[in-house]
């Protein structure tokens, strides 16, 4: 029988690596081929919708 | 080749060897070699960042970084972390024997989500589902419990449940989850989930309402 408890301390392990901490600002860039087409600032690389709308409120 | 940033750190051997060490002004960052075609979102490496997450949590406290930002130098890391540096060392300083655990909450009643349909503006549909998110809230009898486990803040995730995230001094682990085990008996119909250790997650950020 699968050990739950495992699966819900992964679940909290990677609930709290996903969607918490300090956001850092990064940056983007969009190419084909070697052309750089847009240069964006991006807040969120990885981020479940509710804490893209928190990050947005505290905005 | 470029690292996945885990977190910012006082002191290098804090980090190696578990992760590599990126100088950042008095502090460092500590990071997860990553090759340039491997995306950020492979399972694999999420599952290997987590774990070296968890083991530099053992070696000392750190201020967690969001997974997804990677960097290719300790340059490139000083341009774009610069303006933090002085208020993470403070913040590391001052909390270096201290981590967080979070008491996960059913919430007593939900409201409706909102219906994306029913909103002619972008910004306003956000305004109501981050209102909606807001209204959750749990039994005060439980709140006023579990705020009394320690130095808390309460976190609305989403409409299902709260979190009162407790900033715990590392020898005051155990006393917390005995006392989460109190709250289990005291309140057995209210569902909850006590997790952690965890590093500076919601205490690394000073403008927490």
């Amino acid at each position: 029988m699968p050990d739950q408890s495992q699966d819900l301390s992964l679940l909290e392990t990677l609930d709290h690596l996903l969607d918490r901490g300090v956001v850092i600002a990064g940056e983007a860039v969009i190419s084909i081929g070697d052309v750089d087409l847009l240069y964006l600032g991006l807040n969120i690389v990885l981020a479940n919708v509710d804490a893209l709308i928190r990050t947005t409120e505290r905005r | 080749m470029r690292a996945v940033v885990i977190g910012v750190h006082l002191r290098r051997e804090d980090i190696e060897p578990v992760a590599e060490a990126i100088p950042l002004g008095e502090l460092f960052l500590s990071g997860a070699a990553v090759a340039d075609d491997q995306p950020l979102g492979d399972r694999d490496l999420v599952l290997r960042v987590a774990q070296m997450r968890a083991s530099l949590l053992e070696r000392a406290t750190f201020i967690a970084i969001r997974y997804g930002f990677a960097v290719r130098s300790s340059e490139e890391a000083m341009a774009k972390c610069a303006t933090q540096i002085e208020r993470w060392r403070r913040l590391l300083a001052l909390h270096r024997d201290n981590v967080e655990m979070t008491l996960k909450v059913a919430v007593a009643s939900t409201r409706p989500r909102p219906e994306r349909q029913a909103f002619a503006s972008g910004a306003d549909y956000l305004r109501a589902l981050h209102e909606a998110t807001r209204a959750a809230d749990v039994d005060p009898r439980f709140r006023e419990a579990a705020s009394r486990l320690g130095n808390c803040r309460w976190v609305h995730r989403d409409g299902r449940s709260l979190e009162c995230v407790l900033l715990v001094a590392r020898d005051g682990v155990e006393r917390v989850r005995a006392a989460g085990e109190q709250l289990k008996r005291d309140f057995p119909e209210i569902p909850f989930l006590l997790s952690g250790p965890w590093p500076l997650e919601v205490f690394a950020d000073d403008d927490h309402k």
